[in-house]
């Protein structure tokens, strides 16, 4: 299993997860890609091994749903595909009746999750993803950190029977897991910490990593949710070890990370403080990721800051 | 015309004439529902389901092998839910709490229910996933038909438009889409709120077979279904019926007001005086001429 994190040492999620999709297709012919006019590296061996199974509707995410709820309905097992913000709010009504309404297990895939899509502007920002897809009942939110996460959510969502939401970083990530994670986890405690823990999902993680292992007068733990929906027993656990948390997000305040981390602490309880860092109401014309989250207030340096004055 | 005999024609209207009535009823009843948008496809319905054109089972409502029957214009459920009530699908009596407290289903297409495919009430969805449940058929190798049924007004949505496209480049000839062109939407005619005409057109550039047919007219109806699943021809088939909103009831026929409304008080024994019995002047103003 070693060599399997090796080699997705320098693999994409999104390629991660196609990687291992291409095997699970290889078993069930039902397994069908349909795309919004969009392609990946590890896609162009399923289009080419799986003929009619990967299907180009074109710029047209309402009917790559409705299509989509058709065959899921007729028994294929459908992933759909496209840039973030256009599987998620273009077409977010047929989402709400076709999936979630009407429980059709479909896979909607988003890539480039946040300010991925960096030098985009914000039309391809993704900002909002996890506070609209959340209030969908029954669809599920999949928010890996890296690679190792991101491909085994190619089996998790095949064997799931509900529709689910899988929202990758664009850019290559260090990995984080090793292949024994189990996603049915739903979060992880990457570090323990005695003074505070931070709270985070997506690429945003290893920011959360990086800011715990740099701010030297405070012992502080790192929290993955990378099931930002499932709120478990255990995730209330690790959360109430703690007297304070950190929610931190590559997304909106309103409605996203830290507002479930609050919810968590509200719902249970915990007498924990919670201070949210993330993005405050508002869109940003800026272009590359640094420039993005200092505007944002959620570069290193202003995280660092956010904590140690907690 | 189609190949089915004059008493079998008689009875498919005396069928759709108490088709309307108890969906009259029901609307009474509950003093909610679309009659308008019900009545407008009565015919569409009776046809589809009794003469002869779909293959059904109502004890079996998954049975692999039916044919898929899409309601796209969810607000025309009253009609659909006591067709399939008629026909045995579920018990009568479920009609009697229609948008009631203790009902089985409300005033929007509800698609847990016995026969009922999809859930339908936002509008510009069902071609889509039809085209799926279509597409589905082609790679199974499957010969079940798939049936969407839009209203005119509807195909505003532009993701009609987009299913459109998808289904022709597909070569989806076991997809028929029948839409009920009464020509009207929620505040008035469509051609006065944004035009739809030349609507035949559209769908043809869109790369469909398009027939146009009267709506109302049981023979015509099956003419242009009879051969859905022997067509010699790749594309998908759409028939575009024109109809009246509210047919039967002539108080409200093309009325804008009573979209969504069931006539009460005194303006429902009006209405069901309107409607009558089935009678051979029923059948001719099903089919005379009207647009």
């Amino acid at each position: 299993m070693g060599d399997e994190k090796i080699s997705l040492k320098n693999i994409s999620m999104r390629d991660a997860f196609f990687m291992n999709l291409y095997e699970i297709a290889r078993e069930d012919p039902h397994v069908m890609v349909l795309s919004a006019d969009m392609g990946a590296p590890a896609l162009d061996r399923f289009r080419r091994d799986f003929g009619n199974r990967f299907i180009n509707v074109g710029i047209a995410e309402h009917n790559m749903i409705a299509v989509a709820t058709g065959l899921a309905n007729e028994g294929k097992k459908v992933y759909t595909y496209a840039i973030a913000p256009f599987i998620t709010s273009r077409c977010h009504e047929f989402t709400k009746v076709d999936a979630s309404l009407m429980k059709t297990p479909l896979t909607l895939i988003g890539v480039g999750a946040g300010f991925g899509y960096e030098d985009s502007g914000p039309t391809h920002h993704t900002t909002e993803d996890i506070s609209i897809m959340r209030a969908l009942p029954g669809l599920e939110i999949l928010s890996p950190s890296d690679s190792v996460i991101a491909g085994k959510c190619a089996r998790y969502t095949y064997n799931s029977q509900h529709p689910c939401y899988l929202r990758l970083e664009r850019q290559k990530v260090p990995l984080i897991y090793g292949d024994d994670e189990d996603v049915n986890q739903g979060f992880a405690e990457l570090r323990k910490g005695s003074d505070l823990a931070i709270v985070s999902t997506g690429n945003m993680v290893h920011r959360a990593l990086d800011v715990a292992s740099k701010v030297g007068n405070l012992d502080v733990g790192v929290i993955d949710l990378y099931r930002p929906k499932q709120i478990s027993p255990e995730f209330v656990q690790a959360l109430s070890q703690y007297k304070r948390v950190v929610s931190l997000e590559e997304h909106l305040l309103a409605g996203g990370l830290g507002s479930i981390v609050a919810e968590a602490i509200c719902d249970n309880r915990l007498p924990t403080q919670l201070k949210r860092i993330g993005i405050n109401d508002k869109y940003i014309y800026k272009y590359g990721r640094d420039a993005l989250h200092r505007a944002a207030g959620i570069d290193e340096q202003s995280v660092i800051a956010a904590v140690q004055n907690f | 015309m189609s190949n089915i005999p004059g008493p079998k024609i008689a009875d498919l209207y005396r069928k759709t004439n108490e088709i309307r009535q108890n969906t009259l009823d029901m609307c009474i009843r509950a003093r909610t529902g679309h009659v308008t948008s019900s009545f407008s496809c009565a015919e569409l319905l009776t046809a589809l389901y009794q003469g002869g054109i779909m293959r059904y089972d109502p004890q079996n409502p998954k049975w692999e092998d039916r044919d898929r029957f899409i309601l796209s214009k969810g607000q025309a459920s009253p009609i659909l839910y006591n067709v399939l009530a008629d026909l045995g699908f579920f018990p009568k009596d479920w009609l009697d709490g229609f948008a009631t407290g203790e009902g089985h289903f409300g005033v929007h297409l509800q698609g847990d229910i016995p026969g009922v495919e999809y859930t339908m009430g936002s509008l510009g969805h069902g071609l889509g996933i039809g085209s799926g449940v279509a597409l589905a058929a082609k790679m199974g190798l499957k010969d079940y038909h798939t049936f969407v049924l839009m209203g005119d007004a509807e195909c505003y949505e532009g993701s009609v438009w987009e299913a459109a496209m998808f289904a022709a480049h597909h070569r989806l000839n076991n997809l028929t889409a029948i839409v009920d062109r009464n020509g009207y939407g929620v505040m008035g005619a469509t051609e006065e709120i944004v035009k739809l005409n030349p609507f035949d057109e559209k769908f043809k550039s869109f790369g469909w077979d398009v027939r146009k047919i009267n709506g109302h007219s049981i023979e015509e109806i099956c003419s242009a279904l009879e051969d859905v699943r022997t067509r010699k021809t790749e594309k998908p088939l759409a028939i575009v019926a024109d109809t009246v909103k509210g047919k039967g009831i002539e108080f409200i026929e093309s009325v804008a007001r009573w979209h969504g409304l069931a006539p009460l008080g005194e303006e429902g024994v009006k209405a069901k005086g309107q409607l009558g019995e089935y009678s051979e002047e029923v059948q001719r103003w099903a089919t005379r001429k009207y647009l």
